[in-house]
């Protein structure tokens, strides 16, 4: 019997390094992509082709132009900057304020918990993407602007995750001698809780990273994040959408296409790393 | 009884939570830039215009003044008049709700059944190729842009195969269909009306697909992991070392013991579901609630945005709330 656990262990730990690669590779092709579009084509990505729109996929536009003359494949490579620098700094702020929350509502208790806590509980009476559509609608786009509203929408869930953490371990001997022996709170807080208490953020960020990248997308096919010309798969896919009805496929399909895979990269990685943790609790 | 005390205290405790959404949303749409009076009016509008429409609107009053209004009508049932259309806003979001619901209840129910029947089986069969397929088929599924899924649903289904209608309304207007609850496919069975039906059905096929396929990945894989967790349960396995006959450990032991977990999942994911419901109802022109929500926030139609949101929120806390009760009711050791 206890063999058959090593064996089940050892399958687990190789099924979760696959993901783990797997998810990590898809997300460094799309970054290094995106990195170095101009290596990969002729075309800026704003760059009107005074020849054509809606070109068909040919020899000078290989994924053809779009309603306004740009090079899909062009803005396809180019659109990867927006999606992945504003989903993982956005998730990044998230991670970082949630967490400096969770982590003094959690250790301090009392009032400053209870009052940290009901503003999360308001902030999640409702679905991640309403409110990122109503925060986003109400502070208008820009870069910068939709890097807030997704850590404004996603911070709350780690203050709450962090939260539950720092209360377990605040109660294990370490923290109880670290303080005994005349540590300051903050001192407590940084070198004994926090280390403690952020396995599961680790585990969660990368998931959210690719859900925020979807929310972002979302947005931008509202037409409420990124709008065009600047390069944004969503709102590639919200250009092209009217196109779908004339059976044109090559505006729409490409750009969610990416997007789509670039969000798997990032499942599979958070679903390794969520079935390397759990072997290791087992 | 217990459970009568359970729902009146959980619903009491949603009052402040609830009080906490209106307080804030009220704030934060007058606060934030943008106005709803210059959207209304057109761009030759003098000062005095803007004023007297402001005034219409009762906007010129101080803010504590409005709020309490607005909480005095909130009391009575009295949502407010939309600015944009100038009809109550009551009436406009009983006009919407109807096709929105046909649409969610259609495609989570749809949900609910892949998802369970999938999920089981896919525990049963862990770790075979099959039951790597299903994992797989999920992740690609939960990373799903759904605005996406929809328009190439219609790429295929319409403007290639042709099966399909235009994505462009739920019903053909020629069917004549007397609208009851504004659920379509109910108001047309309602109505014994059959063209409407059929009309109404091939509408709603393409998005209700769309909506299930998004929803169905996150539920798949929790009740797939619910379900492995009572195959390897000591109960389960007990019950296999009597030699039950396959059919009753399926029934008796898996099923029930799976479906005990399903409710908070469920509720989690109709949150998940009302965010695609936006996006779906766009891409198909849907003209329902989630389109209804968003246009007033683009137009900044101040009670449209404040009764939309509310609405949101009190769906969301109360099937939390309904998942709570289901739970306990399939699950005894469950204490409320």
């Amino acid at each position: 019997m206890s063999e058959t656990v090593v064996v089940g262990a050892a399958r687990v730990g190789r099924f979760a390094t696959v993901l783990i690669v797997t998810g990590s590779a898809i997300l460094a092709v799309v970054a290094l992509a995106a990195i170095f579009a101009p290596l990969f084509t002729g075309w800026g990505p704003t760059e009107i082709d005074p020849l054509g729109t809606l070109v068909p996929p040919g020899p000078g536009h290989p994924l053809g132009t779009d309603a306004n003359g740009m090079d899909v494949w062009s803005r396809l490579l180019y659109a990867g900057r927006l999606d992945l620098g504003i989903a993982v700094a956005g998730v990044a702020v998230a991670v970082v304020a949630g967490t400096a929350l969770g982590l003094v509502a959690g250790y301090l208790g009392g009032w400053v918990d209870d009052v940290l806590m009901r503003v999360v509980d308001i902030f999640q009476a409702f679905p991640t993407f309403i409110l990122a559509l109503a925060v986003a609608a109400l502070v208008g786009n820009g870069t910068g602007n939709l890097i807030a509203v997704i850590a404004a929408v996603n911070a709350p869930a780690y203050a709450r995750l962090v939260r539950a953490e720092v209360r377990t371990v605040r109660e294990s001997a370490f923290v109880a001698a670290s303080v005994t022996s005349g540590a300051s709170t903050s001192g407590v807080l940084w070198r004994h809780v926090l280390p403690n208490s952020l396995t599961p953020v680790r585990v969660i960020a990368p998931l959210n990273a690719g859900w925020a990248m979807l929310t972002l997308a979302g947005l931008s096919f509202l037409g409420l994040g990124v709008t065009v010309p600047a390069a944004e798969w969503g709102a590639m896919i919200s250009l092209g959408s009217p196109d779908v009805v004339a059976g044109r496929w090559w505006t729409s399909v490409p750009p969610g296409l990416v997007l789509l895979i670039c969000v798997l990269g990032f499942s599979l990685l958070g679903e390794g790393l969520q079935e390397r943790a759990e072997a290791k609790r087992r | 009884m217990r459970i009568v005390r359970f729902v009146v205290r959980r619903l009491l405790q949603l009052i402040p939570v609830l009080l906490g959404v209106v307080v804030l949303t009220f704030l934060l749409v007058r606060v934030l830039p943008g106005d709803p009076i210059r959207t209304i009016l057109g761009p030759n509008a003098t000062p005095e215009d803007a004023a007297a429409a402001r005034a219409r609107y009762g906007l010129d009053q101080p803010i504590v003044k409005q709020f309490l209004d607005y909480l005095g009508g909130l009391v009575t049932g009295d949502l407010g008049t939309s600015i944009q259309s100038g009809t109550s806003v009551g009436a406009e979001i009983g006009l919407r709700i109807g096709p929105t619901f046909e649409l969610v209840v259609l495609a989570l129910a749809v949900a609910l059944v892949v998802a369970v029947l999938l999920g089981v089986w896919s525990a049963r069969h862990a770790d075979r190729a099959g039951d790597h397929g299903v994992r797989l088929t999920a992740l690609v599924g939960n990373s799903m842009p759904e605005f996406w899924l929809g328009l190439v649903l219609i790429l295929v289904g319409y403007s290639v195969l042709g099966w399909f209608p235009a994505p462009s309304g739920r019903v053909d207007p020629d069917t004549n269909l007397t609208p009851l609850t504004g659920a379509d496919l109910l108001d047309a069975a309602l109505t014994l009306n059959g063209p409407a039906f059929g009309s109404a059905l091939a509408h709603l096929i393409l998005p209700v697909a769309t909506l299930s396929i998004v929803v169905v990945a996150p539920l798949l894989r929790s009740v797939r992991a619910s379900a492995l967790e009572v195959l390897h349960s000591e109960p389960y396995v007990a019950a296999t070392a009597h030699g039950l006959r396959g059919r009753t450990l399926l029934r008796g032991y898996l099923l029930r013991a799976t479906l005990a977990r399903l409710p908070s999942l469920a509720a989690l994911v109709f949150g998940t579901s009302i965010g695609s419901t936006v996006l779906v109802e766009y891409v198909f022109s849907w003209q329902g609630f989630g389109q209804w929500a968003l246009r007033g926030l683009l137009y900044r139609d101040y009670p449209v945005v404040q009764a939309s949101v509310l609405v949101i929120a009190f769906c969301y806390v109360v099937v939390f709330l309904i998942a709570d009760v289901a739970q306990a009711v399939l699950d005894p050791r469950v204490q409320i």
